[in-house]
């Protein structure tokens, strides 16, 4: 038994945050909030502060310099979480901006403990923070007596009982803020860098005492409703509740293909289908969610080949509106991994799917913010390991430009992440393009070693033959083998 | 009836409630008003606000005297040195002016939130009342 104290956790309202404090706001914490100018920082305070609210729960808001409290005011209440009806009941905005200017900083804090003793907080916050330590490096003695500072409202505040958020605007951890990164308990950096024409916001807490934070460097997103975090590394978190049975064989919706894999995909396999343009790779993904619809397995597809608004096939829409498949949404051209990681994690869960389809690689790069693209392989490999962890069976489609004096499998050397790949080639045959598909690997499984024909009907995809009668099939240019021709 | 026009007439009525002492009712609701605005907003936010209404309003009626005035000292004594009609509608015009503009940069909710609390007990509760039944 443990007479330990029991620090509660507040949930901080802003969707990922909590996960990656590691279970929320650790109750009576002193916390610094810092970044660069414009990465969101008052937006996601605010955020905090409106959610946990409450008339027995109040929050002070102290503004110092920095942004005027009217432009403060008049650009927050346009998100959802701005509850005017809190203002002045729950939640009360305290200037201080007279005080730090014609004062020192025990005026401020003496100001600060009146506000707090008058209010009773629960919450307090502290905008921002930079021009507070600005005002100290014009003083005498400034740093020392910044840190002073800080000790004493980090002081003050935690023997009020109240959580105590400082916003700081930095433009890196740099030393300036280092008395101040002592004192905290936690500590959340966000940043927002432009890399080409594309905006990727990023968020990371550097410090949380007494929990285990989400280590790493987040992606976060400001949306109209506010700060959305998309929290990555989820594998831990997951990899535990699944259990496959490890026979299981899952059908590709096309009965040859699946006696060429030996019995159909396992589950929990990543399948790589690489191709070149028109092939029918899209087509395999969808007789694949529709074999599974049909076994009662519900689907979910990222779809980056496609607007949304002219997506995908009939027989996809058809599946959609039965609510047996879930469409991701993929959105702009800014995304990051973790954001589409995330969407498809709470998708999977929210809908118990078994299949999902990302079609396709090349597509998804593209539709990542640049900066994002150079860590493509690393990244995609963690993705697939969340993913195949929770027990889905993934399945990949990959463009491959059709050149015939080699045999590549994918443009990124993505191949070895697979569990399984199928080819699909032309050929030129008797005046004729014609597709072959073959069964390249799949992993800890016999699997035939056929090149075969196929055609695309309106049932989908039809294989016929192998192509054992001809040589040279992958040269593009197949000629009959000899022992055909010979007879 | 719309909104701006039954707030007008909420001030209106408010300041004209007593004509022999129109400007110390008026200056009462400055100073309430200035109390709840300044915490918030700093002082010099509510400086700049305040003078660039007497600026407009002045527009209106010369005889308001321009510049800063923290204690409403300058606009007591204008007020004073005019007949009753003249004070009181000076004295609406600027109230419901600054009203407009801080309804224009944070909204008609939290203005209206911001004078409840300022003017509470007498003021508020019809102009509340009155702007909520409206709602």
């Amino acid at each position: 038994m443990s007479n330990k104290v029991s620090i509660q956790r507040l949930a901080s309202g802003v969707p990922g945050l909590d996960e990656l404090l590691g279970g929320g706001i650790p109750e009576f914490s002193f916390n610094l909030l810092a970044g660069t100018p414009g990465s969101g920082k008052t937006t996601m305070a605010h955020q905090i502060m409106f959610s946990l609210a409450a008339p027995e729960r109040r929050a002070l808001f102290f503004t110092v310099l920095g942004e005027p409290p009217l432009k403060m005011l008049r650009y927050q209440q346009q998100f959802p979480f701005f509850d005017v009806s809190k203002i002045n009941h729950s939640i009360k905005f305290v200037n201080l901006a007279a005080d730090l200017l014609d004062g020192n900083f025990d005026r401020v804090l003496a100001r600060i403990a009146d506000e707090v003793r008058d209010y009773q907080p629960s919450l307090v916050f502290v905008d921002s923070f930079r021009s507070v330590a600005q005002s100290a490096q014009s003083m005498d003695g400034g740093a020392a007596s910044l840190q002073h500072f800080v000790q004493q409202l980090g002081m003050q505040m935690t023997s009020w009982l109240a959580t105590t958020f400082l916003i700081g605007e930095y433009l890196a951890p740099e030393a300036e803020s280092s008395p101040v990164f002592t004192v905290a308990d936690g500590i959340i950096w966000m940043s927002q860098q432009v890399h080409r024409d594309a905006l990727v916001r990023k968020i990371q807490v550097v410090k949380m005492r007494g929990q285990a934070q989400g280590l790493g460097i987040h992606t976060f997103r400001i949306s109209d409703s506010g700060v959305d975090i998309f929290p990555r590394a989820m594998l831990t978190a997951t990899a535990s509740t699944v259990s496959i049975d490890g026979g299981q064989r899952l059908s590709t919706g096309v009965l040859e293909l699946d006696k060429m894999m030996g019995g159909g995909v396992p589950a929990g396999y990543s399948l790589l289908v690489v191709g070149p343009s028109g092939s029918g790779k899209s087509v395999l993904a969808t007789q694949f969610l529709a074999e599974g619809v049909r076994n009662g397995e519900v689907g979910v597809i990222a779809a980056f080949e496609k607007s949304p608004n002219q997506l995908l096939s009939h027989q996809l829409n058809t599946l959609i509106e039965s609510g047996k498949l879930g469409v991701i949404n993929t959105r702009t051209l800014d995304l990051s991994i973790d954001e589409i990681l995330h969407d498809l994690i709470v998708m999977i869960r929210h809908m118990g799917a078994k299949r999902v389809v990302i079609d396709s690689l090349s597509g998804f790069e593209l539709a990542l913010a640049p900066s994002f693209r150079d860590d493509f392989r690393e990244s995609l490999y963690r993705m697939i390991a969340v993913l195949t962890a929770m027990g889905v069976t993934v399945l990949m489609t990959a463009e491959l430009e059709d050149r015939y004096e080699m045999l590549r499998f994918s443009s990124y050397g993505n191949a070895f992440l697979a569990d399984a790949i199928v080819m699909q080639r032309y050929v030129e045959l008797e005046g004729q393009l014609k597709r072959v598909i073959s069964v390249v690997k799949v992993r800890a499984s016999d699997h035939s070693k056929d090149i075969r024909f196929f055609d695309i009907t309106s049932d989908g995809i039809s294989i016929g033959h192998p192509s054992t009668q001809y040589v040279g099939i992958l040269t593009g240019r197949p000629v009959p083998s000899p022992a055909v021709s010979g007879i | 009836m719309a909104i701006k026009d039954e707030r007008y007439q909420m001030i209106e009525r408010n300041v004209m409630r007593h004509p022999e002492q129109i400007t110390a009712d008026a200056i009462a609701m400055w100073n309430r008003l200035a109390v709840e605005l300044v915490a918030i907003i700093g002082r010099s936010g509510f400086d700049t606000l305040y003078a660039r209404n007497i600026h407009l309003v002045r527009a209106r009626h010369p005889w308001l005297s321009d510049g800063n005035d923290p204690d409403f000292e300058q606009l007591k004594t204008s007020l004073e040195d005019q007949e009753t009609a003249a004070a009181g509608a000076a004295a609406v015009d600027l109230l419901t002016t600054f009203i407009d503009t801080l309804i224009q940069l944070i909204g008609e909710p939290l203005t209206t939130a911001l004078l409840k609390s300022a003017w509470s007990q007498d003021i508020a509760d019809t102009a509340a009342k009155e702007i909520n039944n409206e709602q």
